[in-house]
């Protein structure tokens, strides 16, 4: 789906974190951080509270732009190739291409299709069809479409916990980002929801690549391909979810994973 | 050990005086509240009872359409030697007292009284009109701003504390900064300026001049404006940070920017509150004489705004001419001074002698005055309710 495939033949990580340091203000939250995300895979970021996974998460579409005197202190962050902080890297563009969903579901208080046009309005989308045509397609991806494709101008704040996360999916993929970043999307959700969206990531990483928060290990195992352990602002270990989790190469995440944990 | 049972009861009080004092308390501040109640209703029902039969008439079309469809005018009272009264303008008296001959005994004037108050009743929808889409403009942005755009800091802190501040300005405060602001200063554009010109500049076809806006609606109104402002920027201030910040987030995240954000997912969210905040405005401003006394009400008026003299167009006159004419009386509205019911009000309370066809003058526009605000009030709570309905989260 890049054009950079024409340039080599193994595509370069779409995401790549190198030795990068993250302040908030004089308190220093992310140390050295080194992290490669490949194309079309399932990386999950692990870790104990505080621990720094949601800052990682927010620096890859810089928004921790958001929060007054943060930033990145040292290193860089690539984006397909490209360092995110560059004077000439327009945010709208980056998060475009770079979705994200958030931990508690928060559909605006709009129609359904209104909640997935969003993004495309917003990028100057006006042809009716073309929006039609990207309303359906996000709403299938995530697993809604057969649900809702009769009451789309229905509030969607009349849709359960779980339905509304799923819409918060399909309104972040409907840009067709090439990666979608997920803070802890199933924490507020029962474990059917869970399981749905869970399903989901397998079929999302086909055409996205993903990053997932997530706080539940046997969510880690089942979704990702990759997974990082963080703690206390450190990247501890980074490897193939299975690998890490059968075995650990480091005393802390074996001890982590235990759940014996000081 | 086992408690022995016993007939004694284990909760009685011990008639330390806690009860009494607990249903003091409660007495006292029920009393209190009934008072706030009672002096309430009694206000109004004052009003309507002194009010209601100005307005009113018993027989079709059960108003008084005089009252609300003429311009205010000095009543005559003419007396025969029966001792009855007869009310009349100025025009019909003279064709009475001919037609009473011998039988007149006096005649009465009572400036104000006579006719109906169709001239302060626009006045004030112009005032209201123009001061509150002023203040919402400047209110809104400025909120907006604030909550939005500005770097938490000293800077901000200072800014809401002269909002607080403004908000504190006696009225009458507002009414001299309006007559030195507006009325003698403001900018304007002419072709020769005024030698009371602060100073102008020229832009060759015609010359910007400080010279004011005189005493008008465009004066009063932007005065009145800033008496509400405060209310305004406050309250929208709250709606704007009410709007959960998510919201915001979420926007931002799908590559809105700031701008898109707030007119997308923040605004449309707010609004139900920041119009419920200019009904406070709206009502305040109606309300206030003092701003409005040097800067466009006039006690007495007997034309409406848009009554102006215009020079007659020829008969042959274009269609783009008589267009031409329509507008300039359009916006003549805004540059004319007006009456305005607070005002009117105080004029007939203050500044004329007392009597029962004054005083009858007074609840009439004051009960009128009550219903105008009351309705705007209901009308912008229902407006309120039904974008409620819409945005809700
Ligand atoms: N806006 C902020 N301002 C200052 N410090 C912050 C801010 N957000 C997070 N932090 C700090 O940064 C550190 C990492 O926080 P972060 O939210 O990334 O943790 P997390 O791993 O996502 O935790 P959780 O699992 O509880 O969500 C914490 O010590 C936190 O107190
Ligand atoms: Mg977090």
């Amino acid at each position: 789906m890049s054009a950079d495939s024409t340039a080599q033949s193994t595509p370069p990580p779409v995401v790549q974190v190198r030795d990068m340091d993250f302040s908030y203000g004089a308190s220093k939250a992310l140390f050295d951080i080194n992290l490669k995300v490949e194309y079309h895979r399932v990386t999950a970021l692990i870790g104990p509270s505080g621990c720094g996974k949601s800052t990682l998460l927010r620096c890859i579409n810089r928004m921790n732009d958001r929060v007054p005197s943060a930033r990145v202190t040292k290193g860089e962050v690539l984006v397909k190739g490209k360092n995110i902080h560059d004077a000439d890297v327009d945010l709208t563009q980056l998060r475009k291409q770079v979705g994200m969903v958030f931990q508690k579901s928060n559909p605006f208080p709009k129609s359904i299709y209104e909640n997935v046009a969003y993004g495309l309005r917003i990028h100057g989308e006006k042809n009716k069809s073309v929006l039609d045509e990207a309303v359906e397609r996000s709403l299938s991806h995530a697993a809604l479409w057969e649900e809702l494709k009769d009451r789309l101008h229905a509030n969607a704040l009349a849709l359960s916990g779980g339905q509304q996360q799923r819409l918060c999916i399909a309104r972040a993929i409907a840009t067709v980002p090439d990666v979608l970043l997920m803070d802890e999307p199933c924490s507020a959700l029962d474990p059917i929801s869970t399981l749905k969206i869970e399903e989901l990531m397998h079929q999302l990483a086909k055409e996205f690549t993903v990053v997932i928060v997530t706080h539940n290990m046997q969510q880690a195992v089942r979704v990702s391909d990759y997974t990082a352990f963080l703690h206390l602002g450190k990247l501890v270990e980074f490897a193939p979810t299975e690998e890490l989790f059968t075995n650990p190469r480091e005393k802390l995440t074996e001890s982590y994973l235990r759940g014996t944990f000081s | 050990m086992t408690p022995v049972p016993t007939n004694d009861n284990p909760f009685a009080g011990d008639n330390s005086g806690i009860q009494q004092r607990e249903t003091a308390a409660r007495w006292a501040l029920r009393i209190g509240s009934y008072i706030v109640v009672i002096i309430t209703l009694a206000i109004m029902l004052h009003i309507f009872i002194k009010g209601a039969p100005v307005v009113f008439r018993s027989q079709w079309p059960f108003v008084n359409t005089q009252f609300l469809t003429e311009l205010p005018a000095t009543l005559h009272v003419i007396e025969d030697q029966q001792g009855n009264h007869i009310e009349t303008d100025v025009n019909g008296a003279d064709a009475i007292k001919k037609k009473l001959g011998d039988n007149f005994r006096a005649e009465k004037t009572i400036s104000y009284s006579g006719g109906g108050i169709l001239g302060p009743i626009v006045g004030t929808a112009l005032l209201v009109v123009v001061s509150v889409g002023v203040a919402l403009f400047l209110g809104v942005a400025c909120a907006i701003y604030l909550s939005e755009y500005a770097k938490h800091g000293k800077f901000l802190e200072m800014v809401r504390l002269a909002i607080l501040n403004l908000a504190g300005v006696p009225s009458v405060v507002f009414g001299l900064f309006g007559l030195g602001a507006f009325v003698l200063t403001a900018p304007t554009f002419v072709d020769v300026p005024a030698d009371r010109s602060v100073f102008s500049i020229p832009l060759g076809f015609t010359t910007l001049s400080f010279e004011g806006w005189d005493t008008c609606v465009l004066s009063g109104g932007f005065t009145l404006a800033f008496v509400i402002l405060p209310v305004i920027i406050t309250a929208s201030e709250q709606c704007l940070q009410a709007v959960p910040q998510g919201f915001r987030e979420t926007s931002m995240a799908l590559g809105a920017t700031r701008w898109q954000t707030i007119r997308y997912s923040v605004l449309p969210f707010a609004t139900p509150g920041i119009l419920t905040s200019s009904i406070l405005g709206i009502a305040r401003a109606a309300g206030e004489t003092a701003p409005i006394m040097f800067t466009a009400a006039l006690a007495f008026k007997d034309k409406l705004p848009w009554q102006k003299d215009l020079p007659p167009l020829p008969a042959d006159a274009s269609i783009f001419a008589h267009w031409e004419q329509s507008v300039a009386r359009f916006f003549g509205i805004f540059t004319e001074s007006v009456q305005a019911l607070p005002y009117h009000i105080y004029t007939l309370a203050a500044k004329i002698p007392q009597n029962e066809y004054a005083e009858r003058a007074q609840y009439g526009s004051v009960f009128v005055f009550l219903v105008l605000v009351a309705s705007l009030a209901a009308s912008s709570v229902m407006l309120r309710k039904r974008l409620r309905a819409k945005y809700r989260w």
